[in-house]
Parts: C-alpha cells; structure tokens; sequence
C-alpha cells in the first residue's frame, strides 16, 4: 500500500480554560482548534429523564454563524460515540451536557471534536466505560493514503474516512466514509488508522498525568 | 494516604486490586467499579490507595457528587410543605426536613428563608432518590451545624475544599497567625467565611482562592506569603 503520510499532526490541549464549567479542555490538532466543555452530572428536564440512566446532551457550534446541517451531523457523530463510552447507569436521573466550539477548521474536524470531547470526558470527571479516540485519513489523487490531512491536502480527494476506536478492545465506535474506494483500501486505511489512535491514547495519558502531576507532589509532601 | 504514580484511565483494569481482593477486603472508591469479576477504573487519574484496604481514583473535579455523612454548605431555594428544598451544587437539590434542627418541634419552627445558607451534614444518598440533609447530630444537638449568618460565602473546586480539611493542612493555620476568623468548609467546594471587619473578610476569600489557581506543590510557598493577599 502507498502511504503518503502516516504520522498525525502535533497534538496539543490545556484543561480548564473556562471557569464555569465542570470541566473543559481547548485542543488542537495541527492547525485545527477547538474548545470543549462539559456539564454534569445536573438537573434534568423532566420530558429527558430517565430512571435507568442520564440523559446525553451535545451541542456543536461553528466557527462563526448558527449550526447548519453539517454541524448537526458532526453534532450527531459525536453524540453517538459519547452514548456508547458514557457510563451512563452511574448517575440515573441527570443529565451530562457537553459542549464543542470550534474555533479553526483546517482539515479533520470531525475526528478531533470526537477527541477534544473524549479529554473534556476525562477532565470533567464523568464516568466512562472506555476512552476513546477519533483519526481521520483520505486518499488522495494519486491512490495514496493520507493520515490526517492538513486541509490544503483535503483539496484533491478521492475518498475520505473517518473512524473512532475504544481504548479497551480497540472496537470500532465511528465509521464515516465519503467518495469512492476499495474494501481492501478501507481495511488497509483501518489498520492506519487503528495504529494512530494508539498515540493519541497515550497522548491523553501524559496530559492527564501532566495536570495531575500538581497535586501529585503535595500528596507526597504530606505523608 | 501513599501516593503511587500510576495514573489510570477509563476501562483500563487495575489487577492489584483484584490480587489484594483475594486474600482480604477492598473498598472501591470513587472512579473505580466492580464488573464482574474484575475492578476497572472509570475516571481518569492518579490511582490512589489507604490501608488497609481503599482505592480510589483522584480528579481533578468540580461537580459534588453527594454521599453519606459529607458535610456541606447549602442554600436554601425553597419550603415546600414540611420540608426545605437546598441547593448543594450536585445534579439533584436537596432536602431537609424541618424537624431536623435543634429545639425544632412541629409548633417551633426553624426561621429558615430562601437564600439562607445552611452548613449541614448528608443523611442519605443514592443517585436514586434525592439527598436528605441534617443540621442535627444523633443525640438531637446541632454542634456546629446550622445557619450562617453574615459572612462571605464562594464556590471553589471540591480538590480545594477537600485539601482545606485535610487534618494536616497549612492554610488554616498559616491564615490564623494572621487574624482571628471563622470559616466553614464543605466538601462539595463551598467556603464561608467571616472576620471582624468586611475588609478582612474579602481578603480572607481572596486568600483562599488564590490557592485554587496555584498547583498543590507551592502551597507550602504560598502558605508563607498569604499575608501578602490580605494586605491588598
């Protein structure tokens, strides 16, 4: 198989910039950026509440202007992959309420909303079952694979994929394709991709690691 | 407390614990949940053991989750019937009934408000039903429970209002070699305190939520130079 790039781009993201909320993290993936915030577990309407579980809420906003189809659908992805990890017994009668604000789209928004939605999970403290972790990759003009393009390389595209993967079983949560390809390129582009989340899993852990390395020392001071 | 340095996160299964179960009894605390027969976390964090036996997983966190016998601060939003309806900043308000104050009868009633904050204790949780609050011990007396009045009340993380309490704490102590004050700290982060004068009273929150943005490690530090936060 013809890989062109199979390295994702710098990672970055620092928790709690927004003072309100439970938890939020601002991430950026290259030269993609955004903000996620999550609330919860709080009060429920009383048409959302359920007894057996909590209530997902998850909202995408733009860059600039109100949601339009697109978002509702990157809205609906990630809402489906946070229902699956969200260990939503734990907290019956509540509601979890997460927020995305995008502030750069340049290439592979879909896949780091799911990511920056995954640390905010982290950050905020909410149960989950498993984290999890978004990539996106295209093929390009020439029938090579690119993983996670920048979006001047999104021009020329004969196929684009999304996938996002558990941290546990490694199972797939996401699968979202555009354009035309072979079954054997979208298993070849899996692997790829299967391969990639491994580092974003073990970017997570350094920064948790990172953020909780504070009060890390004063534990220690203290016994 | 022993401080280890592995973090754990989501789903990942912590096989010490499972080896410790075996030969006597372990308490799972919070971020951590039985499946099965294994013991999975279900928080991100540094994993964090007591003996004998507690394990739990520390975050980082802002929203109270409540549980039994916690003490809290809480406002009261409403009286419905025999009962006020308190907010403790968890996901559900909760209630206190009238009876549970000291001297409280059904012909003497507690002179509670909205907007009365109240220092209480938890008597029942489950993420089920709603918490119930009380301002009584078991002997009926209310020791330092009850209604605050005057003062300064303000959020901060649960991380800071746990680490106040902490028996070995140097905040408060530090603070008190600079002036007589009161202060109330609940578990679900809220603070109140009160001094003689106003003055002292804003440089003494300011004090305390200047701690909040620093990391753990410079407490020490900054515990020297708290002085400086009450002098502005």
């Amino acid at each position: 198989m013809d890989v062109e790039k199979e390295t994702l781009r710098q990672m970055n993201c620092e928790f709690n910039p927004l003072s309100r909320c439970d938890g939020s993290v601002m991430y950026s993936q290259g030269a993609t950026g955004l903000i996620g915030a999550v609330l919860g577990p709080i009060e429920v309407k009383t048409q959302n509440l359920s007894i057996d579980g909590s209530y997902l809420e998850c909202n995408y906003r733009p860059k600039a202007g109100l949601p339009q189809v697109i978002d509702r659908i990157r809205e609906a992805a990630i809402r489906d992959v946070l229902e699956l990890a969200l260990l939503s017994e734990a907290h019956p009668r509540s509601k979890m309420s997460v927020q995305i604000q995008e502030l750069e789209d340049r290439g592979s928004i879909d896949a780091c909303a799911v990511n920056c939605a995954c640390l905010a999970m982290l950050i905020g403290g909410l149960p989950l079952k498993y984290s999890f972790a978004a990539v996106h990759a295209i093929i390009n003009e020439q029938g090579e694979y690119v993983l996670d393009p920048d979006q001047s390389e999104t021009q020329h595209q004969r196929a684009s994929f999304t996938f996002a993967f558990d941290s546990v079983e490694g199972n797939l949560l996401l699968v979202k394709t555009k354009g035309s390809f072979k079954i054997a390129q979208f298993n070849d582009i899996e692997c790829l991709c299967r391969a990639a989340s491994a580092e974003i899993f073990q970017f997570y852990r350094s920064q948790v690691a990172k953020y909780h390395g504070r009060s890390e020392a004063t534990a220690k001071n203290e016994t | 407390m022993s401080a280890t340095n592995t973090i754990v996160m989501p789903g990942e299964r912590i096989a010490a614990i499972e080896e410790l179960a075996k030969s006597k009894r372990v308490i799972l605390g919070p971020g951590l949940r039985r499946l099965d027969d294994t013991v999975v976390a279900s928080k991100a964090g540094p994993l964090r053991h007591k003996e004998p036996g507690t394990f739990w997983v520390d975050n980082y966190q802002r929203r109270y989750i409540p549980a039994r016998g916690d003490l809290i601060l809480g406002i009261v939003r409403a009286k419905s019937g025999d009962i006020y309806r308190v907010d403790i900043g968890a996901a559900d308000t909760a209630s206190i009934s009238y009876l549970a104050f000291e001297a409280a009868t059904k012909k003497n009633r507690p002179d509670l408000i909205p907007g009365d904050l109240i220092y209480a204790r938890v008597l029942n949780a489950s993420a089920d039903i709603e918490p119930e609050l009380v301002c009584v011990n078991s002997v009926g007396k209310r020791g330092k429970l009850g209604v605050l009045t005057e003062g300064f009340f303000f959020k901060c993380s649960l991380n800071l209002g746990r680490m106040l309490l902490r028996e070995n704490c140097p905040v408060l102590a530090a603070l008190t070699r600079e002036m007589p004050y009161e202060i109330a700290v609940g578990v679900n982060g809220r603070i109140w305190v009160k001094a003689h004068s106003l003055k002292e009273t804003v440089a003494l929150a300011n004090a305390i939520s200047a701690l909040e943005q620093s990391g753990c490690a410079e407490i020490d530090k900054i515990c020297g130079n708290l002085g400086d936060y009450l002098q502005t």
